[in-house]
This record gives structure tokens, C-alpha cells and sequence, in this order.
């Protein structure tokens, strides 16, 4: 099959239906409302599972049942509503049950704007359930690697039993870009959903229980350290990053999704002024590629620039995996704002004053 | 060019490009844009542009309506109907539910001068087969009640598009004409692929991007 032309949220929705996506619960939300209504079209027609929820803590509980009875489910939201899904997503994690779940972030605070963003770096990576818990975060930066990604995610979501989120801003969620939907992806083994709450009274099989509650204290400690083995081996395994121009750079530039590609272009304008600037573009956002910045051979940088669509969030990540090496400066819009490439030039050229430390 | 334009087409398809291009070119007064569906990348946020080309935008009429998603249209955009001496673009929102709009204007089409044009990228998953696109050209008729007057090849996989990806497009669009009788009456081709030696079918609309970035 040749290349065609999808708009961003149309790929989420497609290359999930690729992944084996059976069975879709959502609500309603710009910029993300291609996604539900592309499936509720497809995925109808294949005779799977399409439910337009009465919210989006519905959505998310009702992927919860899916997840438990063995299915391949997905919810998608943007901003607000992925706020309204946080107790859901830890309950997921608790039960050990897996998901994909697609966030295309706009402008916040509160109901904020419908203009893109990348406000909700902290939401994704640190996630406002409560517990000990992570959230496996992809963060794309083109819409044919948005396809890639959710082609490969109910694989993740399913191998770690955890929940898989894919990043987008709102920009990536409603542009085109000519796309291969065929693209191989990763094969990997999967043990049966043996765990899975499957049987009924007509059809009996082994009694599960699906359960994020512990009552005796070593019991859940127990439980909490089999998670970290499990968050351990996702960090080491599933860490992904793409590292650019970073022949013996005079500055690194960290940046992902939409801000990425806009520094593609700064860097390119930044090397006519025969200024050298790599980039650390992590495709993983959780776990972060934090070894990268241990390994970089740079021995004439002057500095790392985090360039955000926000106030400075991805920066703490970057902060402590460059563990006081170089000095760390900020660059962000925030507020549905997407900069300009000459925006990020000039803070590279005016470094100094973004220094954060 | 009838003095009043409708685009419509399956959405994705380019219209709103289209809509610009053609309102720039043909040097018509007013663009309406009644993109209710998308939230970005709507003709309203060129009203710079289109301002500096001596055309006026009308679109929510709402303050800061270029950054709002509500499902509301000014009532300016029916004064095209009204002042016959307006010529204008309108650029609907994508697919039957765009179309849509279309239907509040339909009491004043008997005694206007007004074209539907349909809009059409075979790289869209929705309209890459003759059959396909004739059901689309149903349902936009059946949700906007007029019958579309003309077919625009807009035939293109953006920054990758080919001369080639054109003649495709015309090869699929050639089987609707004859089938539904609606002639191919444009073709969008971006400037860059555009040499007299490259004929298209219909009269050629060179496109300049206007939502193309060079990041995006």
C-alpha cells in the first residue's frame, strides 16, 4: 500500500484499530474528537466495541472492565478530560491491567483554550493518581511516528500489564502529513491474559479476581516492589530517544513533539551562523532517556536548552539527568502558543539569559 | 467563476487551501468561512492575508473568534445574497455535517448565481475509488441539499505531492464526471510542480500554502 493523507487524530485512531484495538470508550473533547468519531465509524463496522461514554470518568472505568475481561481497549481524551480520568489510570496500574490511552494536550489551566500545548508533560509523566505508579508516555513528534507507536502500544501495554499513554499536542492531533499505515513495528512475546476476569456462570473457567486493594500493609509493599521490578524493566527496556547533529555540538537542545520539529528548523537556521546545535529529542517521556545525558561526548558545550510548549516541566527531568554537567537554560510558550523557530535561534544566541542553572 | 462559490468536499481534502487560493486569485470581496467543525486551520486565522488582498473575512463573528469552537456563524455571511454586487467564497466545514450550513442559504439559490464545488484528494483513505466518491457526493447533496455543480482535483500528499499524484487523481475523477455528470472544472496544483508543460484538466488554480510552515 502506497502513502496516503491522514490528519493526526484520524492515525491515532486508525493505527489502533492496526494494533488490535477492540474495544474504544470516550467522550467527547477538542482538539481530539477525529479519534472517537473515525472509530465509531471503523471500528463498528468490524463488529468490535465502540462506546461513546456518559464522561470521561465512565470512559476510563469501563476500559477497566475491558482491560480485566482480556481485551485490547483505548480511551483518548485531551487535557481536562485526562485530568477527569487520573483515578481510573491508577486503579489500571494498581490491577495491573493494560491500556492505551491517547492524550492530545491543549492549553490549561482549567478549561485553558483548544489551541495546542504541552502543558500536560507533568500530568502524563507524573500523573495525579495516587500510589506508587507510572504510566508507560510516548511522546511523537510526526504523525507517521504516532502510527508506529500505537501500532506497538497494546504489545507494551499487554507485555508490562500497565497502562501505555501517547502524547500529542493538539497540532499533531489535527494536521496532515502523508503516512505508510504498513510500516513494520516490533514483535514481541506474549504470555496469555491468563489473569484475565473472563469466565461466566455458563462458561466456567479459573475463578480471577481483579484487585488494587491490600489491606495488610507487607502484603502491599509486596505488591509495590513487584511494580518497581516492573517500572525497573520498562526503564530498561523501553527507554527511546533520538539524538540529532550531536556531532561535538557547541549547544543541545532538548525537545519533543511539536516543539522537536520546530527546533529541527532552528537548528538548520542556527547552523548558516555556523553554530553547532545537536538535539536530545525523548521519544519516551516515561521513562525519560535520562543515560543519554550521561554518555554525551561534548566536550566544547556550552549549554542545554529545554524548549517546551510550557512553563518548564520535561526541564526537571532534564535538570536531574544532566546532574549539574553543563548549565541547564529554559525556553517555553505556554498558553495554546507554538514558537517560532527564530524564537528558539534567539535563545540560543541570547543563552546566558536562559540560564536556569 | 459564478459570483457565489460554495467548497465542500470530504474533510482533509483541501478546501480551505483551495478556498484561499481561489478567493485571492479570482479577487472576490468576501470569503466566508463556515468551517464549524475543525478547530484549527480554519480560513478565518488568514484574515491577515486575506485582508492585505482587499478581501473581508467573515467567520463566527464572535471577538476572538479564530480561537473559539462554537457551532455559530455570523448572520454577515448571508449578505452575499443580499448585495448582488458581492462576489464571495464560501469555505464549508468537511463531509455532510460541514454541508450542513449549506442548507440556511438554499431560499435565496433560485434567484442567485451559485456553484458547489466539490473538492477531492484521492490520497484520503474516504475518497480514494470512483465509488467512493460518488457515495460522498450523495451525502454532502443529501446533507446540504444542492447537488454539487463541479469537481476541483485536489489530488496531493502535501510536501511529498507529485505532477504524477495529479494525472491519478484525474484518472479517478474522469469515471465521477461521466457517472455523475458533474464536470472537473479546477485543479489545484502547488506552485512548485506548476509548468507549462504539465497540463491538468480544467482550469489550474496554483496553490500557494498558506497553513504550510516550514517546521510543520
Amino acid at each position: 500500500m502506497g502513502k496516503i493523507l491522514m490528519k493526526g487524530n484520524e492515525a491515532i485512531a486508525r493505527a489502533a484499530m492496526l494494533g488490535g484495538l477492540e474495544a474504544f470508550f470516550g467522550y467527547p473533547i477538542t482538539p481530539q474528537n477525529e479519534v472517537p468519531e473515525y472509530l465509531s465509524r471503523y471500528l463498528l463496522e468490524e463488529g468490535k466495541v465502540f462506546v461513546q461514554a456518559e464522561s470521561e470518568v465512565a470512559a476510563i472505568n469501563m476500559v477497566y472492565g475491558a482491560a480485566a475481561a482480556g481485551f485490547r481497549t483505548m480511551t483518548s481524551s485531551s487535557s481536562p478530560g485526562i485530568a477527569l480520568k487520573q483515578e481510573g489510570i491508577t486503579y489500571l496500574c494498581g490491577s495491573e491491567l493494560p491500556c492505551v490511552i491517547s492524550s492530545v494536550m491543549r492549553g490549561g489551566p482549567g478549561l485553558g483554550s483548544i489551541q495546542p500545548s504541552q502543558s500536560d508533560y507533568n500530568q502524563a509523566t507524573r500523573g495525579g493518581g495516587n500510589g506508587d505508579y507510572h504510566v508507560i508516555v510516548f511522546g511523537p513528534e510526526t504523525i507517521q511516528e504516532t502510527i508506529d507507536i500505537l501500532k506497538e502500544a497494546f504489545d507494551i501495554a499487554d507485555y508490562y500489564r500497565n497502562p501505555v499513554m501517547v502524547l500529542v499536542d493538539g497540532l499533531i492531533g489535527q494536521m496532515m502529513e502523508s503516512v505508510d499505515l504498513t510500516k513494520p513495528v516490533k514483535k514481541r512475546f506474549l504470555p496469555e491474559k491468563d489473569y484475565a476476569a473472563n469466565g461466566t456462570k455458563n462458561h466456567p473457567g479459573e475463578r480471577h479476581i481483579i484487585n488494587s486493594l491490600y489491606l495488610e500493609s507487607n502484603e502491599l509493599e509486596h505488591h509495590n516492589l513487584s511494580l518497581k521490578k516492573k517500572y525497573d524493566l520498562a526503564t530498561a527496556n523501553e527507554t527511546r530517544v533520538e539524538l540529532i547533529n550531536m556531532n561535538d555540538p557547541d549547544y543541545v537542545i532538548v525537545a519533543f513533539g511539536t516543539m522537536a520539529r520546530v527546533c529541527r528548523s532552528a537548528i538548520e537556521k542556527l547552523a548558516e551562523k555556523n553554530i553547532r546545535v545537536g538535539m536530545i529529542r525523548p521519544i519516551s517521556l516515561w521513562p525519560f532517556p535520562s543515560s543519554v545525558f550521561e554518555t554525551m561526548d561534548a566536550p566544547h558545550l556550552k549549554g542545554i536548552l529545554c524548549v517546551e510548549m510550557n512553563l518548564g516541566m520535561m526541564l526537571t527531568d532534564v535538570l536531574v539527568a544532566n546532574n549539574g554537567r553543563h548549565s541547564v537554560g529554559f525556553f517555553g510558550r505556554a498558553g495554546g502558543v507554538v514558537p517560532d523557530p527564530d524564537e528558539v535561534v534567539d535563545a540560543i544566541l541570547h543563552f546566558n539569559e536562559r540560564v536556569v542553572k | 467563476m459564478k459570483r457565489i462559490t460554495f467548497i465542500t468536499g470530504f474533510f482533509g481534502s483541501g478546501k480551505t487551501e483551495i478556498a484561499l487560493n481561489l478567493a485571492i486569485q479570482k479577487q472576490v470581496d468576501v470569503l466566508i468561512d463556515l468551517d464549524i467543525v475543525n478547530p484549527y486551520f480554519r480560513s478565518r486565522e488568514q484574515e491577515d492575508v486575506l485582508n492585505r488582498a482587499g478581501i473581508r473575512v467573515v467567520s463566527s463573528g464572535v471577538a476572538n473568534g479564530r480561537f473559539v469552537d462554537l457551532p455559530y456563524v455570523a448572520k454577515e455571511a448571508f449578505i452575499p445574497f443580499w448585495d448582488r454586487t458581492l462576489r464571495a467564497v464560501y469555505d464549508l466545514g468537511g463531509s455532510g455535517s460541514g454541508a450542513r450550513l449549506l442548507r440556511q442559504f438554499s431560499p435565496y439559490f433560485p434567484d442567485s448565481d451559485v456553484d458547489l464545488l466539490f473538492c477531492v484528494n484521492i490520497h484520503r483513505e474516504e475518497t480514494d475509488s470512483p465509488a467512493k466518491i460518488i457515495q460522498e457526493i450523495g451525502r454532502i447533496e443529501e446533507s446540504g441539499g444542492m447537488r454539487p455543480t463541479g469537481l476541483i482535483n485536489n489530488t496531493n500528499l502535501l510536501t511529498e505531492s507529485t505532477y504524477e499524484d495529479l494525472l491519478e487523481g484525474e484518472g479517478l475523477l474522469r469515471p465521477v464526471a461521466d457517472a455523475t455528470g458533474i464536470p472537473l472544472i479546477y485543479t489545484g496544483i502547488v506552485s512548485s510542480l506548476d509548468r507549462d508543460d504539465r497540463p491538468v484538466a480544467g482550469e489550474k488554480i496554483p496553490l500557494r500554502l498558506y497553513f504550510k510552515n516550514t517546521w510543520l
